[in-house]
């Protein structure tokens, strides 16, 4: 199988990546919102403006298919980087979308998710494999074992062990020193470009509706702010 | 000797951003149809981080988590569908019935059953099309 070298154009630069770090920095931070904080168009984002959280109806993600462009390839990667394992393989299968177009599938499963990842070979008619594009989803997020902030700094180091490269982090996203970047969710967080460049992100300790409730009670919305 | 740590290692999906055209047409849509809870805005003004990569980001939460599912528009490039075939939704009972209903409501188009052939039979699979053509399953959750 021949595969193609195809970069995205919603990867990040690597120029940019190496800068990425200083996020974690409050006066960076303020140097890129100057604009926005001078014109008085800056506002806060934080959860605690709105009014959540209850109940809705949707339990949880049970699973995400992604195109790849070599099934292998791609299962070694999660494999080794992540410790997911193949459920089972199938195909090909129609395309359910495209007539005459047919799928290969591998299964991948979590620790705990079973075959919360489909890996997909997707191929025309003529039996050519397609490229994955990279403007579908921005990233998707695998909770790592142990889920506290030591654990993704764990998971980083293991990772550069291995030789696997992040192009972010690791971070936590709220404005707490030193990891925070000013993001929001309070996850600790790192991600890595998997070999078709879709970006995955491994987290922890994301903020929950118990968290909030500990800070503010039963207030609502910008009551809480 | 101490045995060394155990590997970290990817528990469960936890939540998944997806590239939409339109915010506002794509919140209504999430909303509406998953009865979702928007908890966060991340925008190029407030958003050290959107600013340098030119983007706008939602998040909804399922209930528990300050996200589950986000969405983000990005300010040059056009979202696709050529990166992602599915991600699909799990409710509970109610949940799914209640999804299903509203679902019945609008124009989109409603699916029977799991979108890949490969996918293993449950009994409460439907599939439809979010604004972008993004494809969601939901899934009625298995009660063992």
């Amino acid at each position: 199988m021949s595969l193609v070298a195809y970069t995205p154009p919603n990867v990040l630069p690597e120029p940019l990546r190496w800068f990425a770090p200083l996020l974690k920095r409050k006066w960076f931070r303020q140097l890129v919102l100057l604009s926005p904080t001078i014109a008085r168009r800056r506002f806060s984002n934080k959860t605690e403006d709105y009014g959540v959280f209850r109940p809705s109806d949707v339990e949880r993600i049970g699973q995400v298919s992604i195109y790849v462009q070599d099934i292998a390839r791609s299962k070694a990667w999660y494999e080794k980087l992540a410790g997911l394992t193949e459920s089972r393989s199938c195909g090909p299968e129609p395309h359910p979308l495209k007539p005459g177009w047919t799928l290969r599938c591998c299964y991948m499963s979590a620790r705990s998710h079973e075959e919360c990842l489909v890996l997909i070979e997707e191929r025309d008619p003529q039996g050519k494999a397609s490229v994955p594009t990279g403007m579908s989803f921005f990233h998707t997020a695998f909770e790592l074992s142990g889920n506290r902030l030591e654990d993704v700094f764990a998971f980083a180091e293991q990772a550069h062990a291995d030789k696997f490269k992040r192009n972010y982090g690791p971070v936590r996203h709220n404005g707490v020193p030193p990891h925070g970047d000013g993001e929001t969710g309070g996850n600790g967080a790192c991600y890595f470009y998997d070999p078709d460049f879709h970006n995955i992100e491994f987290c922890v300790a994301m903020d929950t509706i118990d968290n909030y409730r500990a800070r503010y009670g039963d207030k609502k919305g910008s009551d809480r702010a | 000797m101490n045995a060394p740590a155990p590997r970290v290692v990817a528990e469960k999906l936890q939540h998944h951003v997806i590239y939409v055209s339109d915010l506002d047409r794509s919140r209504a849509f999430y909303e509406k149809l998953f009865n979702l809870q928007f908890s966060a805005r991340n925008h190029p003004d407030s958003s050290a981080a959107m600013r340098l990569a030119n983007m706008e980001m939602r998040f909804f939460s399922f209930g528990r988590y300050h996200h589950d599912i986000c969405l983000v528009k990005h300010g040059k490039l056009k979202v696709d569908n050529g990166s992602m075939l599915h991600f699909s939704l799990t409710a509970n009972k109610a949940g799914f019935d209640g999804i299903r209903a509203r679902a019945a409501e609008t124009s989109v188009a409603i699916h029977d059953g799991r979108l890949l052939a490969s996918a293993k039979p449950r009994s409460g699979a439907f599939w439809l099309q979010d604004p972008d053509n993004h494809c969601i399953e939901v899934l009625e959750e298995i009660v063992s």
